[in-house]
C-alpha cells in the first residue's frame, strides 16, 4: 500500500481521532436509546419512524417525515432507520458536511413525490411546510400561484416546468447561509 | 469522518477475536471512561459486523490490520487519509466523504480504491503526506479555536431562537469586545507598563524640560486631600479629581526618554506610534472580517435576483428546536413571503401610475426629505449650543455641576432618540417600498450619530484653539486659561460620552423594557395590545455599538485606558442584551440576511473609523500640545517627535528611508499594484463570462433533452410500440 505504518502511528493516536470516537459513541448512545429492549439484540436493529420522530431535534421540524423517508434504506419504505442510516443523517446535517452533500439531501427532502424533480405540486407542499399547515398560516391561492410562477421563472433554467437537481444546486450556491442553516 | 469510524469499528470487531483489542485501547487511550463505553460498544458492534456482508475485500483488510497490530500499539483504521490514492490529491478519500451516498456504498467503493496500488515517487508521497498533515493540523486548530471561542453556546442559542439577523448583531458585539481587548493589550504593552516602570524607577530617566512661557506651564490638577465621599463617585463619573491626574488620561504621562546601559526607550515616540498603529490594527481587523463576507457576497452575486427561490429553498433553519421557535420561524417566513409578494404587486402598480401622480409623489418625497434634514440640522444646532454652554460652566459644584458637565452627552443622546423616531413617522408618508424605507432610516440614523459626534468635537476644538481669534490664545497658541491641559479635557469628554451611553443602555433596560413587558403581560387593554412586546430591532442596536466604538477611537489618543473601559462596557452589554432578548422581546418579523448585514455593519463601522481618523490627524498635526502636561509638552506639534527622532538615526538609514519615499521607488510600486489590480479584475470578468456560458449551455442541453424525448415519442408512436413514461427515467438519471 501507499504509506508506511510508522507514518500512521502518530496520526492515529492524535486527539483528532479521540474526538471522532467521542462523537461516534454519542451517536450510538442516542440511537440505542431509541431502540426497544428486544430489538437491541437483532443483527441490524431498525428504529421505527415514530421513535425517530420523537428526537427533540426532529420533533417540531416540518420536514421530519421526509427526512426519515430520505435516509431510510428499508425495503418497505416505512421510514425506519438502521444505525448506518442514522449516521448518514447525522453526518449530512453536521457542520463538516459540504455544500454538495447538503444540497443533494435537501433536494431529496423537498421532492415529495420522489420523481427526481420539483414540480408545482412539490413546490406547493414545500411552501405549505414552510409557512405552517394550518389554514390561517397558509398563503392564499392567488399568492401561492404568484409565488410558484416566480420561483419557476427564477430557477427553471431549461424551462421544462420543473426544478431539477442542477438548477436547485445553482440556486443554493448563491445563498451563503445555506450550509449554516442545514445543521442540527 | 464517520464512515471511517464505521470501517474501524467493523475491523475492530474482527480483531476482537484475537483478543488484542482491549490491550490496544488501553495503550492508546489511558482513559478508563473511554474503555467502558467501548466495551459496551463491542457488544453492539458485533451486530454491525454481522450485518456487514464480508465481501472478499474485507479479508484483505482483516489480515492487513492484524499484521500491523502485532507491531505494537498501532491501529490500522482501515483507510487512513494519508494513504496514497490516485494522483492529484487530498483526492479520493475526501471526495468519497463528500459524496451523498449511503454508507454501505461508500464502504464498497473505498475497498475498491484501496486495492489500487499507487505508483508515486518518494518526493510526491512525502509532499502528499505533508499536505495531509498540514490540512489535518488546520482542521484541529479550527476545532480548538471554535471550542475556546467566546460565547459560542450563547450565540448558537440566540441564532436558534431569534434567527440569523439578531445573531449577527451579537457576533458583531463579540468582534468589538475582542478588538478592544487586543487594542488594550497593545496600549498596555507599549505605553502603560513602561510608564509605570519609569515612574517607579526614576533613576536613569531623563525628563526633558518643557520650553515656553512660564504661564503656559502651570497645571494644577486640583489634587485634594480629604474630600467628601460622594465626591469620589462624581469624580468617577466625570473623570475629574482623583481620576484626572492618573494613568487614565493623557496628562499623567511624562515625556521621559529612558536610557540605561544600551536600553533606550523614547516614551513620547512610543505613545505616538502606538496610537497610529492602533488605528491601523483596527482597520486591518475590520477589512479582514469584511473580506471574507464580501468574497461570499460577490461570488453569489446580487441578493435581489432569485430571492423567491432562495427564500423557499434555503429559508428553513434546521437548527430550530421546539414548537415555539418553529412556529415563530414559520410565521416570519410567511410574513416575509407576503411582504415580498405585496411589494412586487405594488411595484407593478407603481409602474402604471400616471404622470400627474408620479410628480405628486416625487414632490411629497422631496418635501419630507427637507423636513428630516431640518430636524437633523436642529439637532446639530442644539448640540453646538449645549457644548459651548457646558464648557462655560466649568467649576460648578455638586449635582448641578455634574448635570452641566454631562449636558452635551444628554443632548446628543436625546437627539439620537427623538430624531430617528420622527424620521420614522415621516417615512410612513413617503410610501417607499419596505426595504428602501429601512435603508433610508438607517442612513439617516448613521448620518445623525456620526455627525453629532463630529459637531461636538468641532465645538471643543474651536474652543481650544480660539476659533474666533480671541486674545487668550496669544501666549501658548491654545486657550490655556480654560484648558491648561486640553488633551485631558478632550479625553474626559470622550470618557463621559462612553460612560453616559452605557448608563443609558442599562437604564433603558431596567426602566423601559422590563416594565413594558410586565405591563403588556399582566394587563390587556387596547393600549397594551397596540404597544405590544418589545421587538429586538437590530439596526438601532448596531448603530449604538458603532457610535460607542467611534467614541473610543476618537478618545484613545487622549485617554489610553478607554479601550479597556470599552471592553468591560461591551462585555456587560452583551449579557444585558441577552437577558432582555430572552425575557422581553418577541422576534422581529422582518428578518435580516446575516451576511449582507455583517457587511453593512462593518461599512458603518468604517465610517466611524474615518471620522476618528480625521480627529486624530487634526490633533496630531494642527494643534499645539499642552506645555504643562503630557508626553509632548516640549514640542510644537505632536507629530514632530517623529522627524526629530528620524534625524538621530544613522545616515545610511536616513538615505534608505528617503529613497523609499522618493519617486524612483514609489512610482514603480504604484504601477506594479495597478498591474496586479488589472490582472485580478480580468480574472473576475473571465469567471463571470464562463458562468454565463455554462448557464447558456445548460439551457441548450435542456432543450436538446426535450427534443430527443419528443422524437422518441413520435418514433414509438409510428412504430406502434406502447409509449412508456420515458421522461421519468431520464430525469431520475439526470438527478443522480
Amino acid at each position: 500500500m501507499g504509506t508506511t505504518a510508522s507514518q500512521l502511528r502518530k496520526d492515529l493516536l492524535s486527539e483528532y481521532q479521540w474526538r471522532l470516537m467521542h462523537v461516534f459513541f454519542r451517536a450510538h448512545k442516542r440511537f440505542s436509546e431509541l431502540l426497544s429492549k428486544e430489538d437491541r439484540n437483532l443483527p441490524t436493529p431498525r428504529v421505527p419512524m415514530e421513535k425517530v420522530l420523537s428526537l427533540p431535534e426532529l420533533k417540531s421540524n416540518p420536514f421530519r417525515k421526509r427526512i426519515c423517508h430520505v435516509f431510510s434504506t428499508s425495503d418497505m419504505k416505512d421510514g425506519s432507520l438502521t444505525f448506518e442510516d442514522f449516521l448518514d443523517l447525522l453526518s449530512a446535517f453536521s457542520d463538516s458536511a459540504t455544500l454538495e452533500i447538503k444540497s443533494h439531501y435537501a433536494f431529496r427532502i423537498f421532492d415529495f413525490d420522489d420523481d427526481g424533480t420539483l414540480d408545482g405540486g412539490d413546490l406547493e407542499k414545500l411552501v405549505n411546510c414552510l409557512t405552517g399547515e394550518t389554514d390561517d398560516t397558509r398563503l392564499t391561492t392567488e399568492e401561492m400561484r404568484q409565488l410558484i410562477s416566480n420561483i419557476l421563472e427564477e430557477s427553471d433554467i431549461d424551462k421544462d416546468g420543473t426544478v431539477n437537481l442542477s438548477e436547485f444546486q445553482h440556486v443554493i450556491s448563491r445563498s451563503p447561509d445555506f450550509v449554516r442553516s442545514v445543521q442540527i | 469522518m464517520l464512515d471511517e469510524l464505521c470501517i474501524s469499528i467493523v475491523i475492530s470487531s474482527e480483531i476482537r477475536r484475537t483478543g488484542c483489542l482491549i490491550v490496544v485501547f488501553v495503550k492508546c487511550w489511558w482513559n478508563p471512561l473511554c474503555l467502558m463505553e467501548f466495551s459496551e460498544l463491542q457488544r453492539q458492534s458485533s451486530t454491525i459486523a454481522h450485518g456487514y456482508h464480508g465481501a472478499q475485500q474485507s479479508v484483505r483488510l482483516r489480515s492487513k490490520s492484524v499484521v500491523s497490530n502485532q507491531n505494537g500499539p498501532q491501529f490500522n483504521w482501515g483507510s487512513p487519509p494519508s494513504e496514497g490514492g490516485e494522483e492529484g490529491d487530498s483526492g479520493p478519500p475526501k471526495d468519497l466523504r463528500e459524496r451523498p451516498m449511503p454508507m454501505h456504498l461508500k464502504r464498497a467503493i473505498r475497498e475498491v480504491q484501496q486495492m489500487r496500488v499507487p505508483v508515486v515517487t518518494n518526493w510526491q508521497s512525502w509532499k502528499r503526506s505533508k499536505a495531509k498533515s498540514l490540512s489535518r493540523f488546520r482542521a484541529d486548530a479550527g476545532g480548538v479555536m471554535s471550542y475556546v471561542a467566546l460565547w459560542r453556546k450563547a450565540l448558537h442559542k440566540i441564532g436558534g431562537h431569534f434567527g440569523g439577523g439578531v445573531q449577527s448583531y451579537f457576533m458583531f458585539l463579540r468582534f468589538l469586545v475582542v478588538l478592544n481587548f487586543l487594542s488594550f493589550l497593545l496600549i498596555a504593552g507599549f505605553i502603560l507598563i513602561p510608564s509605570i516602570v519609569f515612574r517607579s524607577t526614576s533613576t536613569t530617566n531623563m525628563t526633558v524640560d518643557s520650553t515656553g512661557p512660564e504661564v503656559c506651564r502651570v497645571y494644577d490638577p486640583n489634587l485634594q486631600g480629604l474630600v467628601v465621599f460622594y465626591q469620589y463617585f462624581l469624580d468617577l463619573l466625570s473623570g475629574t479629581g482623583f481620576m484626572e491626574y492618573s494613568y487614565v488620561f493623557y496628562g499623567y504621562y511624562n515625556n521621559t526618554v529612558a536610557e540605561s546601559s544600551g536600553f533606550h526607550y523614547n516614551l513620547p515616540l512610543a505613545y505616538l506610534l502606538t496610537s497610529v498603529f492602533y488605528f491601523a490594527f483596527c482597520l486591518i481587523c475590520i477589512i479582514a472580517r469584511m473580506g471574507s463576507a464580501l468574497r461570499v457576497a460577490v461570488a453569489t452575486g446580487s441578493g435581489a435576483a432569485g430571492s423567491y427561490s432562495k427564500m423557499v429553498f434555503t429559508g428553513w433553519d434546521y437548527g430550530c428546536q421546539g414548537d415555539r421557535a418553529t412556529k415563530l420561524k414559520q410565521k416570519s417566513i410567511h410574513y416575509q413571503l407576503q411582504v415580498d409578494l405585496e411589494e412586487e404587486r405594488l411595484q407593478k402598480k407603481a409602474l402604471s401610475l400616471t404622470l400627474g401622480q408620479t410628480v405628486g409623489l416625487c414632490s411629497l418625497r422631496i418635501f419630507l426629505m427637507l423636513v428630516s434634514l431640518a430636524l437633523i440640522g436642529g439637532a446639530f444646532f442644539g448640540i453646538f449650543n449645549a457644548t459651548v454652554f457646558s464648557q462655560a460652566q466649568v467649576g460648578a459644584e455638586g449635582i448641578l455641576g455634574l448635570f452641566w458637565v454631562y449636558l452635551p452627552s444628554i443632548v446628543i443622546t436625546t437627539g439620537n432618540f427623538v430624531v430617528p423616531f420622527m424620521c420614522d413617522q415621516i417615512a410612513l408618508f413617503e410610501r417607499y417600498s419596505p426595504s428602501t424605507t429601512i435603508i433610508m432610516a438607517l442612513f439617516r440614523s448613521v448620518f445623525l450619530r456620526m455627525i453629532s459626534l463630529g459637531v461636538l468635537l468641532f465645538t471643543l476644538w474651536s474652543q481650544i484653539t480660539c476659533f474666533k481669534g480671541s486674545k487668550e490664545c496669544e501666549p501658548c497658541q491654545y486657550n490655556n486659561k480654560d484648558y491648561p491641559c486640553w488633551e485631558t479635557r478632550v479625553g474626559q469628554e470622550m470618557y463621559k460620552l462612553a460612560l453616559f451611553d452605557f448608563l443609558i443602555t442599562i437604564a433603558m433596560l431596567i426602566l423601559v423594557e422590563f416594565p413594558r413587558r410586565l405591563f403588556v403581560d399582566h394587563y390587556s387593554c387596547a393600549l397594551t395590545r397596540w404597544v405590544g412586546r418589545q421587538e429586538f430591532l437590530v439596526p438601532p442596536n448596531v448603530l449604538g455599538l458603532v457610535y460607542g466604538q467611534t467614541v473610543v477611537w476618537t478618545g484613545a489618543l487622549f485617554c489610553p485606558l478607554l479601550p479597556l473601559i470599552n471592553t468591560l462596557k461591551f462585555f456587560i452589554i452583551f449579557y444585558c442584551k441577552k437577558v432582555t432578548l430572552f425575557s422581553n422581546c418577541r422576534p422581529a418579523v422582518k428578518t435580516f440576511r446575516s451576511t449582507t448585514s455583517t457587511i453593512f455593519f462593518l461599512v458603518v463601522l468604517l465610517f466611524g473609523w474615518c471620522l476618528a481618523l480625521v480627529a486624530m490627524i487634526y490633533s496630531l498635526a494642527q494643534i499645539h500640545p499642552s506645555m504643562s502636561c503630557g508626553p509632548f509638552r516640549s514640542l510644537t506639534m505632536m507629530w514632530s517627535i517623529v522627524p526629530n527622532t528620524f534625524y538621530t538615526l544613522s545616515l545610511t538609514t536616513q538615505d534608505f528611508m528617503f529613497y523609499m519615499g522618493s519617486q524612483a521607488f514609489s512610482i514603480p510600486l504604484f504601477i506594479f499594484s495597478c498591474v496586479v489590480l488589472c490582472y485580478v479584475a480580468a480574472l473576475a470578468a473571465v469567471y463571470g463570462k464562463s458562468v454565463d456560458l455554462l448557464k447558456a449551455q445548460l439551457k441548450l442541453e435542456g432543450r436538446d433533452k426535450q427534443f430527443l424525448v419528443k422524437q422518441i415519442e413520435e418514433l414509438s408512436r409510428e412504430m406502434g410500440v406502447p409509449t412508456r413514461d420515458q421522461v421519468d427515467t431520464f430525469d431520475t438519471g439526470a438527478a443522480n
